[in-house]
């Protein structure tokens, strides 16, 4: 088994400005030294220490239950649920598809969580044998793990480098597989066949959102995608690939190309016929050998080989793949929109960018992070939106917005399965304060929708995407439509997994219930949005906290007839000075 | 008497402890399995008797529910699809009940030749139910010009997800080793689709028909357990009934059954 | 070797003293000083050195000579003419960045630690004053341990069921759902936190949440629910009970000072 040595280290995962190269050293030795211990307790047998049941309940049994059986006090208002460890089902593997984890595997995720998901890292709440005592004792949960035999784990030796070639050949695997069933046309996580998945445990599931990588519960590097292909993702609806015939298993990576184009003719002729015929016969004789395999047989070297072969040609495309999938995320998440690193409307001269204007490729947008709301009941502990990303362009008279966000459906009006009465849908909601606070320890209003002090609102309905309403609220269930309502000129898309939603207002209006905009003036901004299949309605959305936006100031003409002034100044201030001490020198 | 009060305290602990055990043992057995021998030996069966019967159902029968269908409708919508978790036909035949032998330890060899099959025609699979004996290669097939995706959820035996993409007729299935069933068949991208499976030891299990009937045939004389399973109304793996075979002779048995309480 | 002026003497002592706080100090605590602080250090250097020179007016004279000699000296011309062009320079870069800088949100300055109420309440109910009202169950930790694990296991419940969103599986603040929030949540394992309290405070915290703060709390930032809408007294008394039992940390009793 070959260990990930660098996956052990107090190294990575901080990013504290000026880490010291003494400290560096020592803690590199403390990694090494931890990772040498790895070694020698990588063979552990599933058992149940003293140690380890403790850390187990004082740790992991509120979410995964005292029998490991995934029923913890806080299992109940999590999605994805905590993992059932008695099915001997782990999603996060570098093992072959049907295999257990090894060791190294549990570790790991033990000491670096799972992102997008409630599990937590545990590198400093735990020490190192700490979580190998806890990796020990939850394989006491699943009979296999009785068995002691070394998983096969997922050969990386072949990797196929990042290229746009490569990403090209998986872009056309991800439509001829059936990816875009679930992940969509670009991977959004829209896939038709999204709303209605379940995990083996009957629980809800959606799919990845692959332009999301900082949510992938096993990484976002090419090789954890890789993994998650070749190993599958157990207890989902993510199948493994292996030996199959969706896969062109048994072909060469040639025959493959010539056979998929065979498949997409609309009618072949006598001849494509038979040539397909002697692909299926191939396929049909190496796909034998592959269920031989799961069914227990041992091979002959003649198979084997074939066998080998037919899985290498599996490796490449799943490389391809999985280069593909890493295009489609940026390298890391993106920084939330904090700190000087405000939205700052741009100024232009004329007419503002309309929706779909090139204009707004040139902006970097904002990201504004949300979570669900779980402040007020009925509480929303399981969010479906990660984040709104925003632009913003003002002139002399106007300001315009697009709002960006990535949602797994277009939903408009769906019955709520509970009440059968409250039409669910897709929404947005841009909270500012009606007056902006004046100084920073001026109040702001309550960031729920108002409190003492009011918010004044932009609600968006997807049901509606042409109209915006103009909202008063003074708390989360205390929101009043404007009696009058401002000329606000809204668009709203839904393409391929996610919303773009323009809006544009005046800087100024007549009503004193509006929030009146000014340009170098730093205004309070916070959204609440609902995502309509996630059962989201009234209370139940996910919020931000206060941000701030501002409509950056054109640069003072001043830069360019001060600065010199004082450089003259100096210059003859430095003569006067010269003159006065020679005077009285002299 | 302190020692007295500690011991109880301890076994009041050690009971609070233990008991959850019990309850987890009751809801396994709401799961509703079906019953396999602890081993079963294949043989020659001369002179074997017949157990047949009907399944109808008893109480009103409500109407088929009209499955959603969400995509692919050119292939999937062409016809009404129903929830086929309750097919009640003529007389009130329940079709789709597994009928089969609980206790059964000898008996005739089990086919491994048979060639089980589940088609996935219009975004439907058909048969409802399958009876896959062990260790044979269940065969997925599709002909509907879309992608399709057979998942199915075991958790004796390892679950099984394959994709079987619009292009492949047929996705062979690996033979299983244990016994098992019933586990439901579903597909990952046509979420109404469903069918139920049950991999089985020993060569007496019958699936009823239209008219809700079953047949066992070259059952060796004995006195048997005859036990039933349906996806809506339950088995009677709690009080099966009794059934005496002799050579060469036919037994009837019928059973009425009811939506199971939910 | 020429002994160096004591203009240069002090220019090196002030320099050097800048770098030293500006970049070594915050490297080896890996925390960058403040600015604000930085300049303060700064400023009493400033005065320290020129206490030093204007001691004696020898000593003023000896600080002020190599000005001179560059201002006038006939040797020294080449001197003159480098500054004559600095000077102005570097006062031209300066104030042009002044101008093109581009305008910061005004920070947000928040008290950490609001004093409480005087009178401690759940929903409209007095319980009892602030600094008197102790923690009903806190007694069983002595008296009936079995009833006292009881209590913090149903904190544990509650805590889990609530609380560990935000706050984190490991009481660290660090839940699912912190980190796109501003304030970020409590951490309890922070030494700071539960010591420095009294039970009646976390009470009142947890029950009044980020709405009941006082105005220098910042309490339209605080994402803590109001707790008293949702759980029950004892609830709340339970999951304190909880936090200093996971954490190991006691909170501070009345006997002590403040």
């Amino acid at each position: 088994m070959t260990r990930r040595y660098k996956k052990i280290t107090f190294l990575t995962g901080q990013s504290r400005p000026g880490g010291r190269a003494a400290w560096a050293m020592l803690l590199g030795c403390c990694a090494l030294l931890a990772s040498m211990l790895s070694v020698a307790r990588a063979q552990k047998a599933p058992e149940a220490s003293e140690e380890g049941k403790r850390v187990y309940e004082k740790s992991c049994a509120h979410c995964h239950g005292i029998e490991g059986r995934g029923d913890g006090s806080a299992a109940e208002n999590l999605l994805p649920r905590p993992r059932d460890f008695t099915r001997g089902l782990y999603k996060i593997r570098s093992t072959e598809a049907g295999q257990l984890p090894t060791d190294q595997d549990l570790f790991d995720i033990l000491t670096e969580g799972m992102p997008g998901s409630s599990m937590p890292g545990w590198e400093t709440a735990l020490s190192a044998n700490e979580r190998w005592e806890v990796v020990a004792y939850i394989k006491t949960f699943h009979e296999g793990f009785k068995e002691n035999e070394a998983p096969r784990q997922i050969d990386l030796s072949g990797k196929i480098a990042y290229s746009e070639q490569s990403v090209e050949t998986g872009k056309a695997l991800y439509t001829e597989l059936g990816c875009v069933e679930c992940h969509g046309n670009v991977g959004r996580g829209d896939g038709t066949s999204a709303p209605t998945l379940t995990d083996e445990w009957g629980f809800r599931t959606w799919p990845a959102n692959l332009a999301q990588g900082w949510n992938f519960r096993g990484g976002g590097d090419t090789e954890d995608i890789f993994k998650r292909f070749i190993g599958g993702i157990a207890g989902s609806p993510m199948p493994a690939f292996e030996g199959d015939s969706f896969l062109h298993f048994g072909l060469a990576s040639e025959e493959s190309k010539r056979l998929t184009e065979l498949e997409s003719k609309d009618e072949m002729t006598e001849a494509e016929e038979e040539e397909s015929g002697k692909f299926y016969e191939k396929m049909d004789a190496a796909v034998d050998i592959a269920l031989s395999i799961t069914e227990g047989e041992t091979l002959n070297t003649e198979d084997r080989q074939t066998f080998d072969n037919a899985m290498r040609v599996v490796y490449e495309k799943s490389w391809h793949l999985a280069n593909y999938v890493k295009s489609l995320s940026p390298e890391k998440r993106p920084e939330p929109a904090i700190g000087n690193n405000v939205l700052r409307a741009q100024y232009v001269g004329g007419e503002l960018p309309a929706l779909g204007d090139a204009a707004w490729e040139t902006l970097k947008a904002s990201y504004f992070p949300v979570v669900g709301q779980i402040i007020v009941e009925p509480r929303q502990f399981n969010p479906t939106l990660d984040s709104i990303n925003v632009k913003s362009f003002y002139n002399d008279n106007e300001v315009a917005f697009l709002f960006t966000w990535d949602d797994r459906t277009h939903t408009t009006a769906l019955e709520d399965e509970e009440t059968g009465k409250k039409v669910l849908e897709d929404a947005l909601a841009i909270q500012f304060p009606v007056k902006v606070p004046q100084g920073p320890t001026a109040p702001k209003p309550y960031f729920l929708w108002g409190g003492r002090l009011p918010v004044y609102l932009w609600h968006w309905k997807a049901s509606a995407p042409e109209q915006v309403t103009e909202l008063t609220a003074k708390g989360i269930n205390k929101a009043e439509v404007q009696a009058v309502q401002s000329n606000i000129q809204a668009k709203g898309t839904y393409t391929d997994g996610q919303y773009n939603l323009w809006v544009k207002r005046a800087l100024k209006t007549d009503d004193k219930k509006d929030l009146q905009i000014e340009p170098g003036v730093f205004v309070p901004i916070a959204f609440s949005a609902w995502d309509g299949a996630n059962g989201d309605v009234d209370t139940n959305r996910v919020i931000s906290s206060w941000y701030t936006f501002v409509l950056e100031p054109v640069p003072s003409s001043r830069r360019f007839i001060y600065p010199p002034l004082v450089a003259l100044l100096s210059v003859g201030a430095l003569f006067g000075l010269r003159m006065f001490v020679r005077r009285r020198n002299s | 008497m302190k020692t007295y009060m500690l011991a109880c305290v301890a076994l009041l602990l050690a009971c609070c402890y233990v008991l959850p055990i019990f309850a987890d043992h009751h809801e396994a057995g709401e799961m509703q399995m079906l019953q396999f021998p602890e081993s079963y030996k294949g043989m020659a069966v001369s002179n074997g008797g017949t157990i047949s019967g009907t399944v109808t159902f008893e109480g009103d029968v409500p109407e088929m529910k009209i499955l959603e269908i969400t995509k692919d409708e050119t292939v999937c919508a062409a016809t009404e699809k129903h929830d086929e978790s309750l097919v009640v036909g003529e007389g009130n035949a329940l079709k789709n009940t597994i009928v089969y032998l609980v206790d059964i330890s000898q008996g005739k060899v089990l086919d491994k030749a048979v060639k089980p099959e589940i088609d996935q025609k219009g975004c439907k699979f058909t048969p409802h139910v399958q009876i896959v004996p062990v260790g044979v290669r269940l065969t997925m097939l599709n002909n509907d010009k879309v992608n399709h995706n057979v998942h199915i959820f075991s958790s004796v035996n390892k679950p099984v997800n394959k994709q079987q993409t619009k292009n492949r007729k047929k996705l062979r299935l690996a033979g299983v080793k244990k016994a098992e069933g019933p586990v439901q068949v579903k597909c990952d991208i046509h979420g109404w689709m469903s069918a139920w499976l049950a991999y089985v030891p020993h060569p007496y299990f019958a699936v009823t028909d239209e008219m809700g009937k079953f047949t066992l045939e070259d059952v060796p004389p004995g006195t048997y357990q005859l036990g039933y399973w349906h996806e809506a109304c339950g088995t009677n793996s709690e009080s099966p009934a009794t059934v005496t075979v002799e050579a060469g002779g036919t037994v009837t048995q019928d059973f009425t059954l009811s939506m199971k309480k939910m | 070797m020429k002994r160096l002026s004591l203009f240069t003497t002090c220019l090196i002592i002030f320099v050097g003293c800048w770098v030293f706080l500006r970049f070594i100090v915050g490297s080896v605590i890996s925390v960058p000083i403040p600015g604000s602080v930085v300049a303060m250090y700064m400023g009493l250097i400033l005065i320290a050195i020129l206490v030093h020179i204007s001691v004696e007016d020898s000593r003023f004279r000896e600080f002020l000579r190599p000005l001179r000699e560059t201002l006038v000296d006939d040797n020294r011309r080449v001197r003159r003419r480098v500054v004559a062009v600095l000077v102005p320079l570097v006062l031209l870069a300066y104030t042009y960045s002044i101008f093109a800088q581009r305008a910061n949100p005004p920070g947000n300055p928040r008290d950490a630690h609001p004093s409480p109420p005087l009178e401690l309440t759940y929903k409209d109910e007095v319980i009892g004053k602030m600094q008197e009202v102790e923690n009903p169950f806190r007694h069983y930790e002595k008296d009936e341990p079995e009833a006292f694990k009881a209590h913090v296991e149903n904190g544990r419940r509650v805590y889990y069921q609530n609380c560990f969103y935000c706050h984190g599986d490991d009481l660290d603040g660090q839940g699912h759902f912190a980190s796109p929030l501003q304030p970020l949540p409590a951490n309890f394992q922070d030494p700071g936190i539960i010591p420095n309290f009294q039970e009646s405070f976390l009470f009142w915290r947890i029950s009044k949440g980020g709405p009941g703060l006082p105005a220098a709390g910042t309490p339209w930032d605080s994402a803590m629910p109001i707790w008293e809408n949702m759980l029950t007294k004892d609830e709340i008394w339970d999951v304190i009970l909880f936090l200093s039992d996971y954490t190991g940390y006691q909170p501070r009793t009345f006997g002590e000072g403040h």
